[in-house]
């Protein structure tokens, strides 16, 4: 496979996983700002997904209309779901002939629905929750089509490389951010609190059913990064990093491959042999930054080794 | 809807050959569409030219426009109402194009080696040697099995008595084939079951044929040669194209930057390193394709890549310096080709061409500008081009002085009136002027032609010009079995 091609479809998918965590994050928290919870913030999500400044930032936290209109529509954000959906379809767009039709078709309708007018008007007038549902929906339609009609070579592991890189940072970036905004004393959070957390990525069910005791901030935090079956937590998603790479193996690059898998397999093991009591020893924010700085040179690593083509 | 109202605008234009109508009635192969087109009303029809947008935008048929900075898609103008073309007719053009793109054939591997054709007076030299498009860099070396134009797109018109004309050999890198191909995908959705009822013959073995060809090419015999498609990227307006030929085939879409040259080798750039390139199908002009020995600017060649071509270890498609054969004042020659390559009578006609570098014919095309379209002789896509009867005075005396300053940069050509075809316009049939490219193929194995090509549309009542970029769109072209 050509290396820009693979840097294309790595990135195609890097961005549509960050697409669907924005937009994932927007309708939890906008439903927690209609709540009418003490002192609701959007600081938490402008930090996790934006370049906004302190200011900037504390200016926008406490509108949500304008936040939703800088996160989905603005073109000057470079973030925003518009931005980042563009993006993907230009990635898809240079290797149309690398993905099925229908892949390519429906990034390009998601393109075409996210620039809709109508649509935006909706978003600014009407119930956001069912605009963000439309475009939710488009990306799951995106995942679908991907399992369903890939085939299974070495274009989809690196969609799916790109697709688990991207979304173990974004499940350490939540945990950090959302902690950092209490100054990381679990005291100060309470249960409406940790319901959205959970709720913006899907963890809510399964929270209450592993834990029946309440809501525990070492527990949030043990499902968020340890939990094995939870598809959002680090453990999985680097698990399922390292799944995918390892199907790049073969007779050629053989040093670039060794060297990535040795650094996939060490964040691994750290996130497998960690428990809650460890990581609070460490302390989460540090323990935390580790892990995403790892992630990183793994990006790097694979620009180097496996994207380098000018 | 009653069949007058549908019809009820249409007209054809006087001294102009109609596709559709002949002497107020229509034309057999056109009677299956126009009943079909006349069971439906007005929103049935709009609705399918409605669809057939969507569809054209949801697949992505589209071309960007970049504005302020910012990417509009665009789509190329289609026309719901196809053009038919009989088999009689469809069997004239083949043999035609078949055996004027022989002699073109012949001509290129001619004025690259031995230049018989020069020395035997039937082109001068001096317009060879002044063609732009004539590379010193293509002189004396074999390109695989002599095929110099692997893919050509012959721009055909009809003139008032149904006389089918060459307007100009594209043999560089014709492009709009996918439209080809995707025109009829959309047919076959907007009317369901219609092709099969008229008996249409399918244009789908494109993509299958050319790959055959070009796997022939390879210099290496080996199983699986390694074939690629060079674009120059993403922002090309014909990208949509290279894509699409890319995943017909099954090979793999490249730019310059993917490829690499080696000990007069060329690469490609993988995941598992450099993986060496057998058969190029290039969609980068011969200006850019490689910096060392063209323009050093170029972003989308590869340096090297000539090195490489001479050496015979990579095979390129179309062949380089084809623009000698497609020149607007070379034109005029063909005829004579076919006559001294093939010692045969050419089945298609030229337009009449003046050469504004002989005094009489430039005085004589002085004296009737408003009759006449000049051309530059390596112009292309309808810029570079007077027409005589719509210029106004200045646009005319311009054109003179441009003339007389370098009389080989241009050509004249008597207004040739294209043939008429219905057009689908705001609930009605009207007639706009259509010209037809079809494209032809050659291997190892002779030349091939799809039944079908590419119908041009001036979509502006009146209007002569087709090209895309001057307000053209297209249609579905329909050849029937016979």
């Amino acid at each position: 496979m050509l290396s820009r091609v693979a840097d294309s479809l790595f990135w195609m998918s890097r961005y549509i996983e960050r697409t669907d965590g924005i937009l994932r994050m927007l309708k939890i928290n906008y439903a927690s700002s209609q709540d009418d919870v003490h002192e609701f913030s959007w600081k938490p999500v402008l930090k996790t997904f934006t370049y906004l400044e302190e200011p900037e930032a504390n200016e926008l936290a406490y509108n949500s209309r304008a936040v939703l209109q800088f996160m989905v529509t603005d073109k000057e954000n470079p973030n925003s779901v518009l931005n980042i959906v563009t993006h993907a379809r230009e990635n898809a767009r240079s290797v149309q002939d690398h993905i099925t039709k229908e892949l390519w078709q429906c990034l390009n309708d998601y393109y075409h629905t996210v620039r809709d007018e109508h649509l935006i008007q909706l978003l600014h007038r009407e119930d956001p929750v069912t605009i963000l549902d439309t475009l939710i929906k488009q990306g799951l339609l995106y995942y679908g089509i991907t399992d369903i009609t890939m085939a299974r070579g070495e274009g989809y592991a690196f969609i799916n490389i790109g697709k688990f890189l991207e979304r173990s940072v974004q499940s350490a970036d939540i945990l950090d951010i959302k902690f950092s905004d209490v100054d990381y004393d679990f005291a100060k959070t309470d249960a409406t609190y940790w319901k959205y957390l959970l709720l913006s990525i899907s963890g809510y069910e399964l929270y209450l059913k592993t834990y029946r005791s309440g809501f525990d901030a070492k527990n949030v935090v043990e499902q968020i990064v340890l939990n094995r079956d939870f598809p959002r937590s680090v453990e999985y998603s680097v698990s399922q990093l390292h799944r995918y790479f390892q199907r790049l193996k073969g007779d050629k690059n053989v040093e670039a491959y060794r060297k990535i898998d040795f650094m996939i397999g060490k964040i691994r093991s750290r996130v497998k042999y960690s428990t809650v009591e460890t990581i609070m020893e460490t302390g989460l924010h540090a323990y935390l930054q580790a892990v995403k700085e790892d992630l990183y040179e793994v990006g790097n690593a694979f620009n180097q080794h496996y994207f380098a083509y000018s | 809807m009653q069949a007058s109202e549908l019809l009820s605008a249409y007209y054809v234009d006087a001294n102009t050959w109609d596709e559709m109508y002949k002497d107020a009635t229509v034309r057999e192969q056109y009677k299956g569409v126009v009943e079909f087109m006349q069971g439906l009303n007005i929103e049935e029809l709009n609705r399918k030219e409605e669809m057939a947008r969507n569809l054209f935008m949801s697949q992505g048929i589209t071309f960007t426009v970049y504005s302020s900075g910012e990417g509009i898609e665009k789509i190329f103008p289609f026309d719901i109402i196809p053009r038919i073309i009989t088999s009689a007719e469809w069997n004239y053009i083949e043999k035609g194009i078949k055996q004027r793109l022989k002699a073109l054939n012949h001509f290129l591997k001619d004025v690259y080696n031995d230049q018989f054709i020069m020395k035997d007076g039937i082109v001068p030299a001096d317009m060879i040697y002044s063609c732009p498009h004539y590379l010193r860099e293509m002189h004396g070396f074999p390109v695989p099995h002599d095929i110099y134009v692997h893919i050509a797109g012959i721009d055909l018109i009809r003139n008032n008595d149904g006389t089918f004309y060459i307007l100009e050999d594209n043999l560089r890198t014709p492009s709009g084939v996918s439209y080809m191909l995707e025109n009829r995908e959309i047919t076959k959705r907007i009317f369901p079951d219609l092709l099969p009822k008229n008996n249409v013959r399918t244009v789908t073995e494109y993509p299958t044929i050319l790959h055959k060809n070009l796997v022939s090419l390879s210099p290496r015999q080996i199983a699986h040669p390694t074939i690629v498609v060079l674009t120059p990227g993403i922002y090309n307006s014909a990208y949509f194209e290279h894509t699409t030929l890319a995943r017909l085939m099954g090979v793999e879409l490249v730019e310059g930057r993917d490829l690499v040259v080696s000990n007069h080798r060329v690469f490609m750039k993988t995941t598992a390193g450099l993986q060496q390139v057998d058969v190029i199908y290039r969609r980068v002009d011969d200006e850019f394709l490689d910096p060392v020995v063209f323009n050093p600017d170029s972003m989308l060649g590869v340096a090297g890549i000539m090195s490489a071509y001479r050496k015979g270890n990579v095979a390129i498609v179309n062949a380089v310096g084809n623009g000698v054969a497609d020149d607007k004042a070379i034109y005029t020659y063909v005829p004579a080709m076919i006559r001294y390559y093939l010692n045969e009578e050419p089945i298609l006609k030229n337009v009449p061409t003046y050469q504004l570098g002989n005094p009489e014919e430039r005085e004589y095309v002085f004296g009737n500008m408003n009759k006449m379209v000049i051309k530059k002789t390596n112009g292309s896509g309808g810029y570079g081009m007077l027409m005589g009867h719509m210029a106004n005075e200045e646009e005319i005396l311009k054109y003179k002085e441009a003339i007389i300053e370098d009389p080989r940069q241009y050509i004249a050509q008597p207004t040739i009136n294209l043939s008429s075809s219905p057009c689908y316009m705001n609930g009605k049939l009207q007639p706009r002027r259509i010209d037809l490219r079809p494209y032809a193929l050659c291997g190892p194995d002779g030349i091939q032609i799809v039944p079908g090509g590419l119908t041009r549309v001036a979509l502006k009542e009146g209007s002569l010009v087709v090209n895309s970029s001057q307000g053209g769109g297209s249609k579905d072209t329909w050849v029937l079995a016979g």
